[in-house]
C-alpha cells in the first residue's frame, strides 16, 4: 500500500475507534455503551491488521469482540435495576477539567506530530503465529507465565466476590449498627464524614 | 546477564511463593470439612513464606539481570523482597486473628494476599516497563478484591468500586506514558532509557522531544503516584482504607507503598539519570519536590479533622509518603538508603498501628476512650506506634526521619532547605493528631458501656513483638542501617 493510502486507512480507523470509545463513555444507556464498545474493539483490530500484526488482529476480534463483549452484554442484561443507578457524587468543576484535558490533548498532539520518534517501525513478518509463539516462549516467557498467576488471582477474586452471600454469615460478622442500617439509608459513609467538606478536591472524581 | 537456568535459580523465592499459593488452594479444598481448617491454612501460608525467606537467603548474591533483562537481581530488589515476606507474614498473622474475615473464606483471603505479594516482589525488581506494568496489575487486582471483602458492608463495596475506577484510570494513563517513552527512546528497558537520553542530550532532540519526554514522565508518575497515594492521586486512599477490612489495610498501607517506592527509585534513578541535575533538560528533582510538599501538607492538614481512626491513619499514610518522596527528589545514594531505612521502620509502626485499630473493636475515636484502663497493653503499644509515626525520639520513626532530613539538607541548595523546613513544619502538625488519639486513650475516662477490650494472648504477643523493635531501633538502629548499606546496590 502506498503511504497515502495507509494514512487514509489509519485516520479512518482511528476516528471509528475513538467515536466508539466516546459513545461508550458518554452514553447514558449502558446497553448502548456495550454495543459501542464493539465498534472500539473492531477498530483496534483494524489498527493491528494495518500494522500487519495479523494474528493479533484475529485474536482481538475473536476474544474481545466475540467473547468478552458478549459476556459484558450478558452481565448487563442479567443484572437487575442496572439502569436505576443513583448519582450520589455529582460532577464538580467540569469546566476546569475540560480546559485541562483540552490543553493536555493539544500538547500530546503536538508531541505526536513533531517529536522525533525512535521506536522501530515494524514491517512484515511480525504478525505470523510462528514469530508470535517464538516471542512468547523466548524473550517474553516470564511475563507469559506471570499472566497465568494474574488470571488465577482474577478468577479466585471473582469467585470470592460473587459467591453465595449467606445471610447467617453476614449476621454473625456485621457489627449490629451496620447490619441494622436500612439499605436505602442515604449514603452512611458520607453523611457521617463532616471532614469531606474540608477538602473539596476529594469530590472531583469521586 | 544470567541465562534461563541461572535466572531460575535466582527466581527461586518467587517460585516458592507461587507453589505456596497453589498449595493453599489445594489444602483449602481438601480440608473443607476439617474444624482445624483456619489454623491449617495459616500454617501452610507461614511455612510457605518462611521457605521463601530461606530461598531468598540461599540465592547466590551478585548483581545481575534475569530473564533477558526483564528483572533486576540487585541489593534493592533483595531488600524489598525480604521486606514483603515480613509484611506478608504479618498480614497472614493479622488475618488469622481477625474477626472481619469469615473463617470459611480465609483460604481465599490468603491466596489473594500472596498473589499480591508475588506482584510486589516483581514490581520491586522489574527492569522493563512491560514487566513493571504487569507487576502493577498483579498488585492491583487482588487489592480490589480484598478491599471489597466485607461484602455485607456498603462502605466496602463503595471502596472497592472507587478503587477499581481509580486504578483502571491510573493504569491507563501510565500505559500511555510508557508508550510515549517507548516512542521517544525506542526501548522499554529502564536502563536503556538512560542511555537513549544521554545520546539525545548530546544529539539534541528539539523542543517537541523534550516536551514529549516531560509528558511521558508526568503520565507515568500518575501510575506510581496512585500506588504510593501521592497528591493529587490520593483520593481513593481514605475511602478504601475506611471500607476495606482493617487487617488488610495494615498490609495495603505498607507493602504496596514500599513497592511503589522501589519502582519509583528504579524508574527515576536508573532511567532518568538522577542525581545528574536536570537530566535531559528537565528539573525532575523540583517536580518531585513539589509533589512531596503537596502530599505531606494535604495529608497532615486533613488528618487533623478526622475522628475515624482508620481515616486518620489513611491521611497520615499519605503524609508519610510525602516525606519519602521528598528524599526521593534528592535521589543520591544517601537519600535512597534513607528511604529504605524509613520504610523498614514504617513497616513496624504502621502495621502495628492498624493492628491496634483491628484489636480495639471499633474505628471511631470514641472506641479508644479510656483505653489505658480497658486494656493497658493495647494502649501503650498503640501510643508507641503513633509517637514513632510522629518522629519523636526515642522511637524508630525519629531515626528514620532524621536520615531523611539529613539527606535532603546535604544537597545544600535553597529549594531543598525550603523542602526540609516544610517537612519539619508538617511533622509538627502531625504531632497534634497523633497525640489526639493518645490523649483520648490515656486522659479521657472510659464511659459506661466501654467494657474491657479483650485481646487474645497471641495478639498481645504480636503487638509487643512489633512495639519492641520500634523502641529498640530508636536507640540502636545500626544493624538495619548496616544491612541497608551493604544491600543498597542498584543495577544500572
Amino acid at each position: 500500500m502506498s503511504d497515502t493510502l495507509v494514512a487514509v486507512v489509519f485516520y479512518g480507523l482511528a476516528i471509528f475507534t475513538l467515536s466508539g470509545a466516546a459513545l461508550v463513555a458518554f452514553s447514558r444507556n449502558i446497553v448502548h455503551s456495550a454495543f459501542a464498545l464493539f465498534a472500539t474493539f473492531v477498530g483496534v483490530a483494524g489498527l493491528y491488521a494495518l500494522m500487519s500484526a495479523n494474528l493479533l488482529a484475529v485474536i482481538q476480534l475473536l476474544v474481545y469482540a466475540g467473547g468478552i463483549l458478549v459476556l459484558i452484554l450478558f452481565a448487563v442484561m442479567l443484572t437487575s435495576r442496572i439502569d436505576e443507578a443513583r448519582v450520589s457524587n455529582h460532577a464538580w468543576g467540569r469546566q476546569p477539567a475540560a480546559w485541562a484535558v483540552g490543553g493536555l490533548t493539544a500538547i500530546l498532539i503536538y508531541v505526536a506530530v513533531k517529536a522525533p520518534l525512535k521506536a522501530p517501525m515494524i514491517k512484515g513478518a511480525l504478525g505470523g503465529p510462528a514469530a508470535f509463539g517464538d516471542a512468547l516462549l523466548g524473550p517474553y516467557v516470564l511475563p507469559f507465565e506471570i499472566i497465568s498467576m494474574l488470571l488465577l488471582a482474577a478468577l479466585i477474586g471473582a469467585v470470592t466476590l460473587a459467591r453465595g452471600r449467606d445471610a447467617a454469615e453476614a449476621a454473625k460478622l456485621a457489627k449490629p449498627a451496620e447490619a441494622a442500617a436500612p439499605v436505602q439509608a442515604a449514603e452512611p459513609a458520607q453523611a457521617a464524614e463532616p471532614a469531606e467538606a474540608a477538602e473539596p478536591a476529594e469530590e472531583v472524581n469521586a | 546477564m544470567a541465562g534461563t537456568t541461572e535466572s531460575l535459580a535466582r527466581f527461586a523465592p518467587e517460585l516458592v511463593l507461587s507453589a505456596t499459593i497453589l498449595a493453599i488452594l489445594i489444602v483449602d479444598l481438601i480440608a473443607r470439612l476439617q474444624p482445624k481448617r483456619p489454623s491449617l491454612l495459616s500454617g501452610v501460608a507461614l511455612v510457605g513464606l518462611s521457605a521463601m525467606a530461606g530461598a531468598l537467603w540461599l540465592t547466590p548474591t551478585g548483581d545481575t539481570s534475569l530473564f533477558t533483562h526483564l528483572l533486576a537481581f540487585d541489593g534493592l530488589a533483595r531488600y524489598f523482597k525480604g521486606f514483603f515476606i515480613l509484611a506478608a507474614a504479618l498480614g497472614v498473622l493479622f488475618g488469622h486473628l481477625s474477626d472481619e474475615i469469615s473463617r470459611s473464606r480465609l483460604g481465599e483471603y490468603y491466596i489473594q494476599l500472596l498473589c499480591l505479594t508475588l506482584g510486589l516482589s516483581l514490581l520491586a525488581s522489574a527492569q522493563n516497563l512491560l514487566m513493571l506494568y504487569l507487576a502493577l496489575e498483579l498488585v492491583s487486582l487482588p487489592s480490589y478484591v480484598l478491599s471489597g471483602f466485607r461484602w455485607w458492608d456498603r462502605r466496602a463495596s463503595e471502596a472497592a468500586l472507587k478503587y477499581v475506577v481509580f486504578g483502571g484510570a491510573a493504569s491507563g494513563v501510565m500505559l500511555y506514558g510508557f508508550s510515549l517513552i517507548y516512542g521517544i527512546t525506542g526501548t522499554l528497558q529502564i536502563d536503556g532509557v538512560a542511555a537513549a537520553l544521554t545520546a539525545a542530550a548530546t544529539g539534541g532532540q528539539g523542543i517537541a522531544g523534550q516536551l514529549g519526554l516531560l509528558m511521558a514522565v508526568m503520565l507515568s508518575l500518575a501510575g506510581f503516584g496512585y500506588k504510593v497515594a501521592a497528591v493529587p492521586f490520593h483520593m481513593w486512599c481514605p475511602d478504601v482504607y475506611e471500607g476495606a477490612p482493617t487487617t488488610f489495610v495494615a498490609f495495603l498501607s505498607v507493602a504496596p507503598k514500599a513497592a511503589g517506592f522501589a519502582a519509583l527509585i528504579r524508574f527515576f534513578v536508573v532511567g532518568f539519570g538522577q542525581p545528574a541535575p536536570g537530566a535531559a533538560g528537565f528539573p525532575w528533582a523540583e517536580i518531585l519536590g513539589i509533589i512531596a510538599i503537596g502530599t505531606m501538607t494535604l495529608g497532615n492538614v486533613v488528618a487533623v479533622t478526622q475522628d475515624n481512626v482508620k481515616r486518620l491513619l489513611a491521611y497520615s499514610s499519605i503524609a508519610q509518603a510525602g516525606y519519602l518522596i521528598m528524599a526521593l527528589a534528592v535521589g543520591t545514594d544517601e537519600a535512597i538508603r534513607a528511604v529504605m531505612l524509613y520504610l523498614g521502620f514504617y513497616l513496624l509502626m504502621n502495621m502495628g498501628a492498624f493492628f491496634g485499630v483491628q484489636l480495639a473493636g471499633g474505628e471511631r475515636l470514641s472506641a479508644f476512650r479510656g483505653m489505658a484502663s480497658r486494656n493497658a497493653t493495647l494502649a501503650i503499644t498503640m501510643a508507641i506506634f503513633l509517637f514513632s509515626l510522629t518522629g519523636i525520639p526515642p522511637f524508630a520513626g525519629f531515626i528514620g526521619k532524621f536520615y531523611l532530613f539529613a539527606a535532603v539538607l546535604s544537597v545544600g541548595e535553597p529549594f531543598f532547605y525550603a523542602l526540609a523546613i516544610i517537612g519539619v513544619l508538617n511533622s509538627a502538625i502531625s504531632l497534634y493528631y497523633y497525640a489526639k488519639v493518645v490523649r483520648v486513650m490515656f486522659l479521657d475516662k472510659a464511659e459506661e458501656g466501654d467494657g474491657v477490650v479483650e485481646v487474645s494472648r497471641p495478639a498481645s504477643a504480636l503487638l509487643l513483638a512489633l512495639a519492641g523493635p520500634t523502641l529498640l531501633f530508636g536507640v540502636w538502629w545500626a544493624p538495619l542501617a548496616d544491612l541497608i548499606d551493604k544491600a543498597s546496590s542498584i543495577l544500572r
